[in-house]
């Protein structure tokens, strides 16, 4: 008997708890999927333009019971102390509650990056339960809310498609760096190396043809033409301890990506000027297949850092038409004139990182890290301090893959005839 | 309802008087008397015994047997001997014996036993013997001659194999013991009987291999049946509950089979089964969760095919657990885990639906049970019309209204379809209920509820003991055995009998 | 219908063992170890995990001459009945303070990072009641259990550790040794009692099979579980850097959140509840160590009868301090520091003990 009445009291109280619980439930039609947060500088002092990118499910969805008109996507600015008290506040005008589960991307306005006191406002997300490590950083030319609303993607109905897919594809191609929040907290709280935010505007500014190669170009630059949307991903925004100091075109961008061992390996086509006849540009695909190495040597007290980039290299056009592949000498040209060309662009990019930078943004401190015992040594070095006036050299190690798909070419001269 | 829900369990414990005591109208005191040697006075006694002339199928001859010079009767019943032996093999030699020889030397029948009891008098007929009385004798004989009806040996009906044996048992339980004793040609093979039930007598069969079977199993189920104090057990399925430990747990703790060779099987690693009359299958005992959750199958299908049916049930089973209630757990409660572009078409699914996702699910659920209570039931000439119903009207009209997304649908299908790949009937409705429960669980707290009532679950599970023997043996508490759990090994490798058994030898092969 | 106490094989208690220790690379410990060592907290682990292995000797060899006893009992031997009580009183203490403190973490984890919404003492009742039914269906069955789900707990973990090391930066580790030696022998000495568990185990080593299984099985499991912890600092360091990593309150849980598997990009809910499982059989075990000397304490011999009254002592107090993660924490940190040098010293004692009443003599003779 006595088992008997344990469980009734056990049934009671588990009936009991089903009618007072269901704390946390929350059914999905019930929810505003946020997609992105926009962040802007309010002209009050301390106060947050948030922007939300919410999605609409409906969208383009089929339905057995009739499909819906509804817009993909709606889009709300607000002011607020930040973006978490904000959630409640746009709650006065969207029906649903809002949720970050499908948060993808952080837009800040370059304005408010580069503000000291952004990196107080980036912090708050470290605190939100539901505000995930893996939240791209987008950094955008323009005010981050003129950026959402304008950004009307043609072919993908739904932003968070949108979003994922081009920041996919373009740190495939190694144009945008790989920027989420875990990162930004690592490399701000290390105080060593720069954190490298994605870059971006729908703000077109022309500029002119010649001076630029295909990729040397940053977010806005890019001539294009058609009925494509607006918006540019290309090139980086650069961290210095939580705060913007400077932009990256995404040719620096994809050289950063070559040097850093802590980003994973990037495929890259690009274009140098053919050796054999300067009027044209070879078109090259670039892999790293294995990892840099560094060397740290310490001379008269001005440490000395030797980077060695293993590249795998597949030429892939031959404008010229001089069919170097069945060429031994052509090749070996080709290859002095390819590794002179890049290790001097990197050496260019590094100078750069020194001079304007002031520190480096392809987490050179990670690799020198085993040069020290303790953490204090590695302190006492001041990494910060020591990288701008440190000799740094690269050495480019290149090794030809195939030359296209179709290795010979027709002499020119026979197909005029 | 709920009143009667608990009634359900008050009413376990009310220990019945001694059968023995109250057995009204069982004329014990005539029973108990030993059959004198007039025939006239016998006669009528067994008359009284059997309700001579009311009953109809109850024969009797009275003859005259030249040879002894003596008046004799014939009693028996006709419906379940057979007549035709007792009319060659006694009433011909009887009637036409000149000589004076024993009675055991005229008649030709297999077995005839001296009787000395009215008591055995009536359990003979009962059992469809014939029962001779003689003037001036103060014994009767009883002569072997059943003739039961019942059909023939068939294909099992659901313990379906492709590949194996395709005999099942049937209502007779000799014919049964001899589809055992045809798997199984050896000595030690035990069949031993003990009564049980007060007014019908019924015979249960306990079969084991003498030194095999671990001696105190044998005696502890030879107990447990003598205790039995019932008026009357019909067949094994209601022994069953008779005999089990735990009638209120989920979890069987008997197996029932239908299939001769996958009795002799277990009789063959040292369990123990029972046989009754009017029962086309038989028990094994003792159970544990392994030998409900393989089928014979996977043994007799090559090494490799069998492991992938065993893995296939196994995920089954979880399917059928865990789908829905994992489904409710993710979209009401972690919905960040769904992948952004499913969970959008989940929601957007879900939009136009009024129900919160569990009463959707608990609505599909129960009409799947529905339906396939409903096809089990219903008289074959309409049978397609429940598939047409349930498909048409609770598919697709369900969701044309809006009344439940489209998800719901594949959910709960999928939960129901599996649940048909556990083929044991007692697992198939424990794994069917504890969905239930697991659905509650996710409603109330998410995946923390399932998981908090799943480990329970396993204290549980891993506690309880069939016959002494852990239910989730040999897995977890180990023992030495051919490790036949989740999946099987190789048979050349499969040297051991389980070892939770005690059997009194291990080994059985190099 | 009372369960007769079995005795568990080697299988069931390495499992148990595995599961009850190992549990603590997902809670803060690997934040408290962080804090001192930083990046080196592995090593701090591996040198815990070494020096370990001389008390819990001290304590096997002790038990060999003791087979049918507990703890609990060879302590009132060796320290006769009143010091021997004070010392399994304050013994009691130490186990119990744990036991709280590391539930209300782990409802702080469960309530903070899964379910923010329900009220913490739900979500504590919950875990404590299927702890309390665990304990009282008996060791034997909270050991086949954790053998039972064993595999699925460290497979999910292995894939865990396999993603984070994939996603994570090598070179993050170094440099090697951290903040130096001295902040890391300071954590070893601070932090040792992780291990203190194996001390409370000799409260059930009479009801492991054989004296073999129970040295056999500690040092095993003892090896495992350092090996695992120290896998999951490096992993937890790879990730986040030692900078990061040191905020974080509870590494695995940010580990598990920050992963992604293929197309999944949110696998938290994934390994939630594996990670739960090991949870409730940890305080399942907990329950039952603490029962089992506070019934010796009090010679009760039914001593599962105190669960229930433990478990509802549990709840009171641990659900009972205001933001849980702060103060347990510092709780859980003053009682590491409290329990080190009784899991460091006490076995010795006891052995030192021991040989001077000439308990030796008798094995060998």
């Amino acid at each position: 008997m006595k088992q008997h009445r344990w469980l009734k009291i056990i049934l009671l109280c588990l009936l009991t708890m089903g009618l007072a619980g269901c704390w946390d439930k929350q059914e999905l039609n019930e929810k505003a999927f946020v997609i992105g947060i926009g962040l802007d500088k309010d002209e009050e002092e301390g106060k947050v333009k948030v922007t939300y990118l919410i999605t609409n499910p409906e969208a383009g969805a089929q339905q057995a019971g009739g499909t819906t008109k509804e817009p993909p996507q709606e889009i709300i600015s607000l002011v607020a102390d930040d973006f978490i008290s904000s959630r409640d506040t746009a709650n006065a005008i969207v029906a649903k509650s809002i949720s970050y589960n499908l948060l993808s991307v952080l837009i800040v306005s370059e304005d408010l990056a580069r503000d000291p006191n952004f990196i107080r406002l980036i912090y708050s997300a470290a605190k939100d339960r539901e505000i995930k490590r893996s939240l791209k950083i987008i950094v955008t030319k323009e005010k981050a809310e003129a950026f959402i609303n304008n950004n009307k993607p043609k072919l993908e109905t739904r932003p968070d498609n949108y979003f994922g897919l081009i920041i996919n594809r373009g740190q495939k191609i190694g144009m945008i760096p790989d920027a989420n929040l875990k990162s930004f907290f690592t490399d701000t709280e290390g105080d060593a190396d720069f954190f490298l935010a994605i870059y971006a505007t729908t703000d077109k500014e022309q500029r002119d043809k010649e001076n630029t190669s295909d990729d040397n170009l940053i977010a806005g630059e890019i001539k294009e033409e058609g009925t494509s949307n607006n918006t540019e991903m290309i090139g980086s925004a650069v961290f210095s301890q939580g705060q913007m100091i400077g932009k990256m075109t995404g040719e620096e961008t994809r050289i950063s990506s070559l040097l850093d061992d802590t980003w994973n390996a990037v495929d890259i086509l690009t274009a140098y000027p053919d050796p054999f006849d300067e009027r044209y540009r070879l078109t090259v695909r670039m892999s790293k297949q294995k990892n840099n190495t560094y060397k740290l040597t310490n001379d008269y007290g001005r440490p000395h850092f030797e980077i060695t980039v293993p590249l795998y290299i597949e030429v892939l056009s031959d404008p010229s038409m001089v069919n170097y592949a069945g060429n031994k000498q052509k090749v070996v040209k080709l290859k002095q004139y390819l590794t002179d060309n890049i290790e001097k662009k990197m050496q260019q990019f590094i100078e750069k990182t020194q001079k304007e930078f002031k520190g480096d943004t392809f987490h050179l401190s990670v690799p020198f890290r085993k040069h020290f015992a303790t953490l204090g040594e590695f302190r006492d070095f001041d990494w910060m301090k020591t990288y701008p006036d440190a000799e740094v050299n690269v050495k480019v190690e290149i090794h030809f893959g195939e030359f296209g798909r179709q290795t010979k070419l027709p002499k020119l001269k026979e197909v005029r005839d | 309802m709920l009143k009667e829900m608990f009634q359900v369990f008050k009413k376990r414990k009310q220990k019945p008087l001694s059968m023995q005591q109250q057995l009204v109208g069982e004329q014990t005191e005539l029973k108990e008397q030993s059959i004198s040697s007039d025939l006239e006075e016998n006669f009528q006694t067994l008359k009284k015994l059997f309700h001579i002339p009311k009953n109809n199928d109850v024969k009797v001859r009275e003859l005259y047997i030249e040879g002894l010079n003596k008046k004799a009767c014939l009693l028996f019943i006709s419906t379940i001997s057979d007549v035709k032996s007792i009319e060659e093999n006694i009433l011909k030699p009887l009637l036409t014996n000149k000589s004076g020889k024993e009675i055991k030397e005229i008649v030709s029948i297999q077995a005839v036993t001296e009787i000395h009891l009215f008591k055995d008098a009536v359990k003979n007929l009962n059992q469809g013997n014939t029962v001779l009385l003689i003037d001036g004798c103060s014994q009767g004989f009883a002569m072997d001659c059943p003739n039961f009806q019942g059909r023939t040996i068939e294909k099992p009906n659901t313990e379906i194999l492709i590949k194996g044996p395709k005999e099942a048992f049937i209502e007779k339980v000799d014919v049964n013991i001899s589809l055992v004793r045809k798997k199984i040609k050896d000595e030690n093979l035990v069949v031993e009987s003990i009564d049980v039930g007060a007014r019908s007598k019924s015979e249960v069969y306990i079969l084991y291999i003498d030194d095999l079977a671990n001696d105190k199993l044998v005696e502890n189920i030879k107990n447990r049946l003598n205790r039995l104090d019932v008026n009357s057990i019909q067949n094994l399925s209601l022994l069953e509950e008779y005999i089990e430990e735990r009638s209120y747990s989920l979890f069987p703790s008997i197996l029932s089979t239908e299939r001769p060779d996958r009795a002799a099987t277990f009789l063959e690693d040292g369990y123990i089964v029972l046989l009754m009359d009017n029962s086309p299958d038989c028990l094994v005992l003792p159970a544990t969760f392994w030998s409900f959750f393989h089928s014979p199958e996977d043994h007799y299908l090559r090494f490799l095919y069998g492991n992938f049916t065993r893995a296939l049930r196994m995920a089954a089973m979880f399917i059928t657990v865990f789908t829905s209630a994992i489904y409710i757990a993710i979209t009401a409660y972690h919905s960040e885990m769904i992948p952004s572009e499913l969970m959008l078409a989940i929601a957007a699914s879900r939009e136009k639906v009024p129900f919160p996702a569990v009463v959707e699910i608990l609505m599909m659920e129960f009409a799947f049970e529905l339906i396939r209570e409903a096809g089990l039931r219903v008289p074959s000439p309409i049978g397609p019309t429940i598939g047409i119903v349930g498909a048409l009207i609770l598919g697709q009209a369900a969701v044309q209204a809006n009344i439940i997304s489209p998800i719901v649908i594949i959910v709960s299908a999928l939960s129901g379809l599996s649940s048909f790949a556990v083929s044991d009937i007692s697992l198939n409705f424990a794994v069917r209920l504890i969905r239930f429960v697991f659905i509650i669980c996710a409603a109330f707290m998410g995946m923390y509820g399932m998981t908090a009532f799943f480990v329970a679950g396993v204290y549980y599970m891993v506690s309880i003991k069939s016959y002494g023997v852990p239910y989730l043996a040999p897995m977890s508490p180990s023992y030495k055995s051919s490790s036949d759990t989740m999946f099987r090994r190789l048979l050349r490798n499969e040297k051991f009998r389980p070892g939770f058994l005690k059997p009194s030898d291990l080994q059985k092969k190099q | 219908m009372k369960q007769n106490k079995g005795t568990i094989g080697i299988k069931e208690y390495i499992a148990l063992v595995i599961l009850t220790v190992g549990a603590k690379l997902s809670d803060d410990t690997p934040a408290i170890l962080f804090e001192n060592a930083k990046n080196a907290g592995w090593i701090a682990v591996a040198l815990i995990g070494l020096l370990s292995v001389l008390p819990i000797l001290f304590m096997l060899k002790v038990f060999s001459v003791h087979r049918e006893k507990n703890l609990h009992e060879i302590i009132l031997h060796l320290f006769g009945k009143f010091i021997g009580n004070i010392v399994s009183v304050l013994l009691l203490f130490g186990g119990v303070f744990a036991l709280i403190v590391d539930s209300g973490i782990s409802t702080d984890i469960i309530s903070s990072f899964y379910f923010t919404k329900t009220p913490p003492i739900i979500v504590y009742s919950i875990l404590m009641m299927v702890c309390a039914y665990g304990a009282k269906r008996g060791f034997e069955h909270i050991g086949t259990a954790a053998w039972l789900l064993l595999p699925y707990v460290k497979i999910t973990l292995f894939i865990v550790l396999l993603f984070s090391f994939g996603g994570g930066t090598f070179g993050f580790i170094y440099p090697l040794w951290g903040e130096g030696m001295l902040p890391i022998i300071k954590t070893v000495a601070k932090d040792m009692s992780i291990y203190a568990d194996f001390l409370y185990i000799g409260l059930v080593a009479p009801l492991v099979t054989s004296f073999k299984v129970l040295k056999k099985g500690t040092i095993w499991a003892l090896a495992i579980v350092t090996f695992e912890i120290c896998i999951a600092m490096v992993a937890f360091v790879m990730l986040f850097d030692y900078t990061t990593a040191e905020m974080l309150a509870y590494p695995f849980h940010e580990t598990i959140r920050y992963i992604h598997i293929g197309f999944l990009s949110n696998v938290e809910t994934f390994f939630f509840p594996f990670w739960l499982v090991a949870t409730f059989i940890r305080f399942s075990f907990y329950l039952y160590l603490s029962a089992t000397l506070l019934g010796g304490i009090l010679k009760i011999k039914e001593f599962e009868y105190l669960i229930p009254l433990l478990t509802t002592i549990v709840i009171l107090l641990g659900a009972a301090p205001e933001s849980p993660s702060i103060t347990l924490s510092a709780a859980r940190k003053m009682n590491f520091q409290l329990l080190t040098p009784a899991f460091f010293v006490l076995p010795p004692l006891m052995w030192i003990l021991a040989k001077i009443r000439g308990d030796f003599k008798n094995e060998t003779a």
